[in-house]
C-alpha cells in the first residue's frame, strides 16, 4: 500500500473529525484526496503535528482527533509521545504513515526499521497497533471506534506514487476554517 | 525578580484570561511555575518546540495560552516561530528567561545572551522587559496583543546569581 491509498482509507472514516497532519507530502496527499475545513495542514515546523493535535484533543474532548504523523516527523519529537503519555488524551488518534524514510526529501532513510517505535509508544500508555494492508488497517479503523486513547495506528506502507500537488491555501485560511470546524 | 511578584504575574495573566501555562522551567522564572502548579495549571513538556505545539492546538482551540522556556529554549525554537506561529498568525505569550544578561551568568549563557535582542528584532517578535515596577502594564501590553490575535513576548531578567 502506498501512502496516498492509506490515506484515503483512513479519511473515509475520519468522517469530520478534525485531522492535524505533518508537513511534506502526507499533507500533501491528505489535500488532495480530501480536502475539508477539518484538515489543519501543517505546513513547516516539521516533528510537531502530534504536538498540535495534543493541544487540539485536551480542549475538545467531545470530538475524536486524528493526527497524520510520519515515520521522519515522530522521530523529529519523539518526545511528544512523553506528553501525550503523560497527559492521555482518550479522543486522540496517532496514525503513522511509515515508510522508513523521508520521501519528501528525495527518500532518504530515517531509523524506524532499526528500532521499534511500537515498543516505545506502548511504554508510554498508547494502545498501539500495526497494519501493512488496507483489509487490516479496515478492519483497525472500526475497533478503534470503542477503544479509549491515546491510540497509535502504525501503517506500514510502501515509497512510491504520484507526487500530489502543494497546498494552495494560505495558512492564515488554514487556520481560520479549522478554527471554525471545531466549534461546530 | 521577587517571588511575590512573580506569583502576581502568574496571577494576573491567569485571571484575565490565560488558560493554559506550557513550557520548559527556567529557574529566573521559578515561583511564577511555582504559582502555576498550586493552581494545577502547568504543564512541562520535554521540549520548548512540543510546548509551542500543544500551545497552537490549544490557541486553534480558543484556549489562550503562555509557553514559557529559558532564552536557550527560545534559540531552539527560532523555526518554529517563523514556519508556525508567524506563518499562521497564532496568538501566544512567550514568557522568556533572559539568561546571560549579567556578564558574569554562567558561560554558556553568555553568547545567546547577548544576541537574545536582536534574534527578537530579526523575528520582528514583539517584546517587553518586565519588571518590578511595570509588570502589571506589561501584561496588559501582552493580553491586548492576545486578543488582536498577535504574538508576543515577555522578557525576565535572570538578575541574580548562583
Amino acid at each position: 500500500m502506498i501512502r496516498k491509498v492509506a490515506i484515503s482509507t483512513v479519511v473515509k472514516k475520519v468522517g469530520s473529525h478534525p485531522i492535524i497532519s505533518a508537513n511534506g507530502f502526507i499533507s500533501r496527499d491528505l489535500f488532495e484526496v480530501c480536502d475539508k475545513n477539518s484538515n489543519f495542514y501543517m505546513i513547516g515546523s516539521m516533528g510537531l503535528a502530534s504536538s498540535i493535535g495534543l493541544g487540539v484533543a485536551l480542549k475538545n474532548t467531545k470530538k475524536k482527533i486524528f493526527v497524520f504523523d510520519g515515520d521522519g516527523n515522530i522521530l523529529m519529537n519523539i518526545g511528544s509521545l512523553i506528553t501525550i503519555g503523560i497527559t492521555k488524551p482518550k479522543n486522540l488518534v496517532h496514525v503513522i504513515f511509515d515508510n522508513s524514510s523521508h520521501e519528501s526529501t528525495g527518500g532518504q532513510p530515517t531509523a524506524t526499521n532499526k528500532i521499534q517505535l511500537s515498543k516505545i509508544a506502548k511504554s508510554v500508555n498508547y494502545k498501539v497497533f500495526q497494519v501493512k494492508t488496507k483489509n487490516q488497517l479496515v478492519k483497525i479503523l472500526q475497533k478503534i471506534k470503542l477503544i479509549p486513547g491515546p491510540i497509535m495506528i502504525i501503517i506500514k506502507i510502501e515509497k512510491g506514487g504520484v507526487i500530489s500537488k502543494r497546498i494552495n491555501i494560505e495558512p492564515t485560511k488554514i487556520k481560520n476554517r479549522f478554527m471554525d470546524s471545531l466549534t461546530k | 525578580m521577587k517571588e511575590l511578584t512573580q506569583k502576581q504575574i502568574f496571577d494576573y495573566l491567569f485571571n484575565n484570561g490565560i488558560e493554559n501555562f506550557i513550557g520548559v522551567p527556567d529557574s529566573t522564572m521559578k515561583y511564577f511555575i511555582d504559582q502555576g502548579f498550586k493552581k494545577n495549571k502547568i504543564l512541562i513538556t520535554t521540549k520548548e518546540e512540543e510546548s509551542i505545539g500543544i500551545a497552537v492546538g490549544m490557541s486553534l482551540s480558543q484556549s489562550n495560552s503562555l509557553v514559557f522556556m529559558q532564552n536557550a529554549g527560545f534559540a531552539n525554537s527560532l523555526s518554529t516561530i517563523t514556519s508556525l506561529i508567524q506563518l499562521y498568525q497564532i496568538p501566544i505569550i512567550f514568557l522568556i528567561g533572559w539568561r546571560g544578561f549579567l556578564k558574569n551568568d554562567a558561560p554558556e549563557h553568555t553568547k545567546i545572551g547577548k544576541i537574545q535582542p536582536k534574534l527578537l528584532q530579526a523575528l520582528s517578535l514583539q517584546s517587553k522587559i518586565i519588571n518590578e515596577k511595570n509588570w502589571k502594564a506589561s501584561c496588559d501590553w501582552a493580553l491586548k496583543l492576545i486578543k488582536e490575535k498577535k504574538p508576543c513576548t515577555l522578557i525576565l531578567k535572570r538578575d541574580f546569581l548562583d
